[in-house]
């Protein structure tokens, strides 16, 4: 009863961080596009098409965590985001590119690298935890 | 359970599309789709110079670069060192002015983000993005 309980506060804080992240980006589309436009990985044509897409991504991905409703979907689908992001992140400082991510709006405009990496690392591992107790509640439950 | 998670990946990924899209109808005018620079706040090489004496030149690239090079006259204005740039530059601006911002090259984001800034912070009219950046300058002066 306890441990299910903590989980649900896992769902409720790595959801929040998603809903909290997506709105911000969807609020300002044209911002979210240039950055990820400063990333140089995709031509402008894509870059502003995602960044209307993707913080939407992250709003409906992040209530399915807390509503534990499509649960595994949106879990699957925050790891391949937070995957692909570090993975871009690390791609970019390699290439000596200075980027702002733009996250978490203005809160995350002067984080360096470390606290970027911290930050998604951290992320990445509580939907990974999530992921693994909701396959052994699901073994549990056969 | 993993094709569970597939579905639901799937379904989460379906439903991300309608909001956006209808985000995307209501951002239609107000962002560029096809360049990350509105056709409307980019500069030719040949226009800008045809402006001759009414145009102001402000390199956005890092010192080192002003430094070896620069466009005739260009004061340099970078993001590195803004709050004392910015200061320099601005009793030379008048309201007839126009100004032509340059970075590296056409793939450079340095002279969209210091003509924003310019626009938003400085509270500037008339200011442009060269087209092709110091490159096309180059070219154009061979």
């Amino acid at each position: 009863m306890t441990k299910s309980f903590i989980w649900r506060i896992v769902d409720v804080i790595v959801g929040g961080i998603f809903i909290y992240a997506g709105v911000i980006k969807m609020l300002d589309p044209v911002q979210f596009a240039n950055d990820i436009d400063n990333y140089k990985t995709l031509p402008w044509f894509f870059s502003v098409r995602l960044a209307f897409y993707l913080p939407w991504l992250e709003i409906f991905c992040g209530l399915a965590v807390i509503f534990r409703f499509l649960y595994r979907g949106g879990l699957s689908i925050l790891m391949a985001l937070i995957a692909l992001f570090i993975a871009a992140t690390i791609a970019a400082r390699a290439r000596g590119l200075d980027i702002t991510c733009g996250c978490f709006g203005h809160a995350s405009q002067h984080w360096s690298f470390p606290q970027h990496m911290a930050v998604d690392i951290a992320i990445f591992v509580g939907l990974i935890a999530l992921w693994c107790s909701s396959r052994a509640q699901a073994r549990s439950q056969l | 359970m993993k094709l569970r998670a597939v579905r639901e990946g799937l379904l989460l990924i379906a439903l991300a599309c309608l909001p956006a899209i209808g985000e995307g109808i209501y951002f239609r005018d107000k962002i560029s789709w096809q360049s990350s620079i509105p056709a409307s706040e980019l500069v030719t090489v040949d226009q800008a110079r045809a402006w001759g004496d009414g145009a102001i030149w402000v390199d956005a690239r890092p010192d080192e670069e002003f430094a070896r090079d620069h466009v005739p006259g260009a004061f340099s204005l970078n993001e590195d060192r803004w709050n004392e740039l910015l200061p320099q530059f601005l009793p030379n601006w008048s309201p007839e002015k126009k100004v032509v911002v340059y970075c590296s090259a056409e793939s450079c984001n340095a002279a969209r983000d210091v003509a924003k800034r310019l626009r938003d912070d400085a509270q500037l009219r008339d200011v442009f993005v060269l087209q092709g950046g110091w490159e096309g300058w180059v070219k154009k002066n061979r």
